[in-house]
């Protein structure tokens, strides 16, 4: 039997197709049409879910996109007098969903360059800016009928079929929801899906992993767009008439709540808030005139004050409540062991020769206002070399691992990586060169498995993007890249831990879990920021193994460490540092026995 | 709350809903939260004050709110046909809302009073449109009457003020038309919305362009603002309003500023000085009469509109017994087929007489052009 | 355009751009100490302005229910935290707020306020906006003090259709309007100054110089924002979180209560127009970088500006204009911003 039919699932794929092929039968006319709503919204609400509760990207955008899609369907299937380069893309369907999606990406790209690059609160602030614009766009432009909208828009022809009735849409809407939802899950379990998942408070780590950030965050907000624009091309024939009002902000204030609600952090989430919030607000209009009198209307306070209740009780959604139980509902991902074990192994980079000179600093010095925290620092580390830079605290040891790490700029003074000068290059440019780092404060993934964590070290080493990834065009690749993570895995020692949660390991464990994801890179230097802090002695041992072979294999290391007698054993050389100025270099011996040194580290600076 | 208080409620709610089992089904939609609050809630107040019996069928209403939403108010009506199985629907309160749900109306065989303004629901007659009756006067009608009186006062330019809203919309459309057949120039056309916290710069413009008068046209509370700032800038033309000024809340916000304004309003307003022999004088009387000792207020036009919705379907009920009982199509076809025989009806707005083309059947006697002197209603004339 | 209308149209992006101002440093105070991004902040303003109208049209100020309901549930959480803390945490204090509520309320229920003159009305209608605050922070997010800035932002939103509604249950669909402080007019020039715009214009302007006071040179102030910088490190140096965060929202809710009762006379305000005001103050915010007191209220009179002039070039256009405007401020953020930073 093929891995294929032994995955959940596939059988919880053809459970949900039976389900939509008979429910419109089955259910309720009025039934019917309220779910007809519910798919729609959940389609938009998957796009947030990827967008906001994935990546971390905040947006009340979705509701506009939604009202340009629906505008274009509803404008060409209406109008009689498009010009005639266009009249093609009028009076057919498929001319409005062509239109409705290549507008919505056009606005998106314009709206997603300028607000993706900013971080925090610009962006969901940026978002409702733009809702209003469009919203009162919508309203003004007579072409689009104004704020009275657009009316008579034809019944749904596709394939000589009719989706006119509300049972035929189901099947349509309910049917393409499956297809976002088969999609978005695709997405998020690749290479591009680690990326997005990165967003999420992995940045910096990601960038110094080769990972486009912001290309990345636009491809989330283009996936968001492209579904909120099906959703608008759905909206159109369902209601068969558009108007500016459920384009609003508040409708993207509610398709945010939606994905809150039903927890966006899980694709599932998207369908459990958008049903939610739809039968929440039925159930209100239906109870609350029993309960409070007829007089009132007390529908949108219930409603807020129940969000309120929610989110204090359950900040990760029902979806999220509900996964903390039960586990089967928690994301597998992952391509099959078998399909791992049979990989290729990835390409390496052709490694440097022996004794070529890896890392060269020269006169590297860094102010930050009259502070000067590096000053005049020269040195150099070769293939099969590791350099150990100490210092007391306040050293300027950070200062110098920003900058050799490209995080940070010198002020003066030149770094050479490889013969190439690497002043002001970014991080993720040097990541695809062949430099790979850990941080001293341990940045991972803490609810993503210790192999994907790992895997997203071989984010340049793979080339599938997103359409690959959506078809899952990229499984043999996929399975190559995972199964390098393992093996780093293995070879570090937490072949144990594949698919337990990066944030259940020791602390030790993450620092060498880092060091495995640097490896994944294949790199030829090795930055490694105080790698032995909070490992037991019999952890440092293994991790001193591991570089001594790191360094055989003719990878260049620099560490920057407190630990004295772990860095005595393992460094060729060891650079010490006080006051952001390069106090003694020398063999460990020579240097432990250099009465600055001693001074520096006895005399009590700190 | 916790779920099981919310299922209490919920099997609490489903109790009532199946206890009152009415022979006659009437639903109701109204904007009676969100930005057409202002319209919706009179509406909603008076569906309490309709008929409950006709024909001796006893009627049940059942109100939904649609939060100003197009998208709401036709999800309200479908709920209303297939779940409610309702034989008539009256509402929504919004324009757009009603454009967009009259197609389910048609398609379900179920006759729509809508108490909006604009005639495109009823204009151009056609297949989904002869399920719609109009409860209000027609924007032309009102629009007509008001255009005349700026002929009848020399007024040669005018310069145009609406919201950004189908009811803005429509208006500028319609008086664009009547000024252009009466040889009116519309000098400035300004746009606002209600709850913009200044007109100052649209009342320069207007000042700049000199008009003899200012047409507002904005629902409600938000007819104020426009022209207090131009009289506060210092324009001293004439002022025309629409339907939509005429309010108690109009003279309250708009005190000695809105004097001597042209206002077209109902009898509702003047109710003192009409003559007895209108016979919208009696209807309006009680319908205002049975609100303020329910509500403590007086109420909106907006609110009559719904009134009359209820006299109309009051009226015909009997008539459409006769070709079946409630809850069947033929009931909802001969209802519908009963509206367009509806002849000299007097309802709090004006009298009704509807016909196969002309599903409004308002005539300008419904519309009272009114003056604003010393702070009360006065008639024009 | 001649200069007369240049002057009227810069006078009205004043007045309008001042209250922007207000608000925008309402929302930077809250968000720099509690990372909530105070969407019913707008509701403040409106409640303001609605209660004062309500009072001098003789209507009784229904707003002192929503007080006592608030504050009730307060003190239920207070009692609960109290008794689940182990260690019996009941304090006298806890009644204070519950005790200020009930005072204001009944005052304000049985002061004639009709005929009591415009000062003691507003002072009145501040009394009741201010607590709003401080209670809506105690029952909304002191509970969540702790979550992602993305539940705190939810919560803010669904504070906003939830106090809509109050609003419109509790001071109806129709708009009110104040009278003006003085009808007074002055020249300057060919043009004409209404005194109403001095008010506004003086009281916002002494009201950011207060904040920029507060902020930079009193302690207290200063502690305020170390407890933004980092919560666990002021509670050590014995800054309260909650009380920081009760007090920044009291602030807030007394300057935007300030900018209601200032633009009441000028404007009719609805139950709902709250929200789009707030939403300007937000612009001026992000031109602030949410950081700078000065540059989010120069925005935030910028954008008063913009708005009087684009509504005189293209009334319908207006909000189109006025919140695209905000793009280009965004993409110079943009331009600016280096690297990528991670946020919590």
């Amino acid at each position: 039997m093929s891995p294929l039919f032994r995955s959940r699932l596939l059988w919880v794929l053809i459970a949900a197709v039976v389900v939509i092929a008979a429910a419109p039968q089955l259910l309720p006319p009025y039934q019917v049409v309220v779910l007809n709503t519910v798919g729609i919204f959940a389609l938009v609400t998957l796009g947030i879910v990827l967008l906001t509760g994935v990546g971390g990207m905040t947006s009340f955008g979705q509701a506009a996109f939604v009202g340009i899609s629906a505008y274009a369907t509803a404008y060409l299937a209406t109008t009689a007098e498009l010009p005639a380069a266009l009249a093609w893309l009028g009076g057919n369907p498929w001319g409005g969903l062509l239109a409705g999606v290549v507008l919505t990406l056009i606005v998106a790209t314009v709206l997603g360059g300028v607000t993706l690059k900013l971080s925090g609160h610009y962006l969901p602030l940026g978002t409702i800016a733009w809702g209003i614009s469009l919203y009162y766009l919508f309203g003004t432009l007579d072409l689009l009928g104004g704020f009275t909208g657009i009316t008579g828009i034809p019944p749904l022809h596709l394939f000589g079929i009719a989706f006119d009735s509300s049972p035929a849409l189901f099947v349509l809407i309910w049917g393409i929801v499956l297809l976002g939802v088969v999609a978005t899950l695709n997405l998020l379990d690749s290479r591009q899906g680690r990326a997005i998942r990165a967003l999420n408070g992995g940045q910096l780590m990601a960038e110094s992993m080769g990972v486009n950030t912001f290309r990345t965050k636009m491809v989330a907000f283009l996936v968001a767009a492209t579904l909120a624009a099906l959703a608008g091309w759905l909206y159109a024939y369902t209601q068969r008439f558009v108007a500016p009002t459920p384009f609003s902000l508040q409708a993207g204030i509610e398709y945010m709540f939606m994905a809150l609600i039903g927890g966006a952090s899980l694709v599932w989430g998207a369908i459990i808030g958008a049903g939610a919030v739809v039968y929440l607000k039925e159930a209100l209009q239906d109870v609350l005139p029993h309960l409070l009198g007829k007089g009132g209307n007390y529908e949108a306070m219930v409603f807020g004050l129940l969000v309120i209740v929610l989110m204090q009780k359950m900040p990760l959604g029902i979806a999220g409540a509900l996964a903390r139980r039960v586990t089967a509902l928690r994301p597998h991902r992952g391509a099959a062991t078998t399909q791992i074990a049979q990989a290729a192994p990835l390409a390496r980079r052709p490694a440097p020769a022996p004794a070529e000179s890896i890392l060269e600093a020269r006169g590297v010095t860094r102010r930050f206002g009259g502070l000067v925290a590096n000053h005049d620092l020269s040195f150099s580390v070769k293939a099969g070399e590791i350099l150990a830079v100490i210092g007391p605290n306040g050293a300027g040891k950070s200062t110098l691992f920003n900058q050799l790490s490209c995080v940070d700029t010198p002020t003066s003074g030149e770094i050479f990586f490889r013969g190439h000068k690497i002043n002001g290059r970014s991080a993720r440019d040097m990541a695809g060169a062949g430099l790979a780092r850990t941080f001293q404060h341990v940045k991972l993934l803490p609810t993503m498995s210790v192999l994907e964590n790992v895997a997203i070290g071989a984010h340049l080493r793979g080339r599938k993007g997103v359409f690959s990834s959506i078809l899952r065009l990229d499984r043999s690749e996929e399975a190559q890249l995972l199964k390098e993570a393992e093996q780093q895995l293995i070879r570090v020692g937490l072949g144990a831990h594949l698919n337990a949660e990066a944030g259940s390991l020791a602390l030790g464990q993450q620092r060498i879990l880092e060091i495995a994801r640097a490896l994944c890179a294949d790199p030829c230097l090795l930055l490694l920021d105080e790698p032995a802090a909070g490992l037991r002695l019999k952890e440092k041992e293994g991790l001193s193994q591991l570089l001594s072979k790191l360094r055989g294999q003719g990878i260049a290391v620099v560490l920057v460490e407190h630990d004295m007698d772990f860095v005595m054993g393992l460094a060729d050389r060891v650079m010490v540092m006080d006051f952001g100025e390069k106090i003694a270099e020398g063999l460990p011996d020579e240097v432990q026995a250099n009465p600055v040194v001693l001074e520096a580290y006895l005399g009590g600076a700190e | 709350m916790s779920a099981k208080r919310l299922m209490l409620s919920v099997v609490f709610g489903m109790a009532c809903l199946t206890s009152a089992q009415a022979q006659v089904k009437v639903g109701v939609v109204t904007s009676s939260t969100g930005p057409v609050a202002l319209v919706g809630i009179p509406q909603k107040n008076t569906v309490a004050l309709l008929p409950t019996t006709a024909g001796g069928q006893t009627i049940e209403y059942i109100s939904l709110d649609d939060g100003s939403d197009p998208s709401a108010a036709v999800s309200a009506f479908r709920k209303l046909i297939s779940e409610d199985k309702v034989d008539a629907i009256i509402g929504p309160s919004g324009t757009a809302s009603a454009v967009a749900a009259l197609g389910f109306a048609a398609e379900a065989g179920v006759p729509m009073l809508a108490p909006v303004g604009s005639t495109a629901v009823i204009l151009p007659m056609d297949d989904k449109k002869k399920w719609v009756f109009k409860t209000t006067q027609n924007d032309e009608i009102v629009s007509a009457a008001l255009v005349r009186q700026m002929v009848k006062d020399g007024v040669k330019t005018v310069g145009f003020v609406g919201p950004t809203d189908p009811f803005g919309d429509n208006w500028l459309k319609v008086s664009s038309a009547d000024a252009q057949k009466s040889g009116i120039k519309i000098v400035a056309t300004e746009r606002f919305q209600r709850q913009d916290t200044s007109f100052t710069a649209q009342g320069l413009k207007i000042l700049s362009s000199r008009p003899d008068a200012v047409l507002i046209a904005a629902p409600g509370s938000s007819s104020v603002m426009p022209q207090t700032t131009l009289y506060d800038l210092g324009y001293r033309g004439k002022y025309y309003q629409t339907h939509g000024a005429a309010l108690a809340d109009y003279l309250r916000l708009g005190g000695k500023k809105v004097e001597g304004t042209t206002v077209a309003g109902s009898i509702m307003l003047v109710m003192d000085q009409a003559s007895d022999s209108n016979p919208s004088k009696k209807v309006a009387a009680e319908y205002m009469g049975a609100y303020e000792k329910k509500y403590g207020s007086k109420p909106a036009t907006f609110g009559a509109n719904v009134y009359d919705a209820g006299l109309l379907l009051e009226q015909v009920i009997p008539v459409a017994l006769k070709a079946g009982a409630p809850g069947t199509p033929a009931f909802r076809a001969a209802l519908r087929d009963a509206l367009e025989q509806v002849k000299n009806l007097p309802g709090a707005q004006g009298i009704y007489n509807l016909s196969p083309t002309d599903h409004s059947g308002f005539d300008e006697r419904g519309i009272e052009l009114l003056t604003v002197k010393n702070g009360q209603w006065a008639p024009l004339n | 355009m001649n200069a007369q209308i240049a002057l009227l149209l810069g006078q009205d992006g004043v007045i309008n751009g001042a209250i922007y101002a207000l608000l925008a440093l309402s929302i930077l105070l809250v968000f720099s100490v509690t990372r909530v991004l105070l969407i019913p902040l707008g509701e403040f303003v409106s409640f303001a302005a609605l209660t004062m109208a309500a009072m001098q049209a003789g209507k009784p100020a229904l707003l002192g229910f929503l007080l006592v309901a608030l504050s009730l549930a307060g003190l239920v959480m207070d009692l609960i935290d109290a008794t689940r803390g182990g260690a019996r945490r009941l304090r006298i204090g806890m009644l204070a707020m519950p005790a200020y509520v009930g005072v204001v309320t009944a005052l304000s229920l049985a002061l004639p306020l009709k005929d009591l003159g415009m000062a003691l009305q507003a002072l009145m209608t501040i009394a009741l906006v201010l607590p709003l605050g401080p209670l809506l922070y105690r029952v909304l997010f002191q509970p969540i003090a702790g979550a992602s800035a993305l539940v705190l932002l939810i919560v803010a939103i669904a504070a906003h259709v939830a106090l809509v509604s109050v609003g419109l249950l509790i001071f109806g669909p129709e708009g009110a309007r104040t009278e003006p402080f003085s009808d007074s007019v002055f020249m300057l020039g060919e043009a004409v100054i209404q005194s109403q715009t001095l008010w506004v214009i003086g009281l916002s302007l002494l009201l950011i110089v207060l904040l920029y006071l507060f902020f930079e040179r009193n302690l207290y102030g200063k502690a305020l924002r170390a407890t933004a910088v980092d919560r666990l490190g002021a509670q050590l140096m014995g800054i309260s979180p909650e009380l920081a965060g009760k007090v920044s929202f009291g602030l807030a809710a007394f300057i935007s209560g300030l900018s209601g009762v200032l633009i009441a006379p000028i404007t009719t305000i609805y139950f709902d127009s709250g929200f789009v005001i707030s939403l300007k103050g937000f612009v001026g915010a992000i031109i602030g970088g949410l950081a700078s007191y000065p540059v989010a209220a120069l925005g935030a009179v910028a954008l008063g500006l913009v708005e009087a002039f684009s509504t005189f070039y293209a009334s319908s256009y207006k909000e189109v204009i006025v919140f695209t405007l905000l793009l280009p401020v965004l993409l110079w953020r943009s331009l600016a911003q280096k690297g990528v930073e991670d946020e919590k």
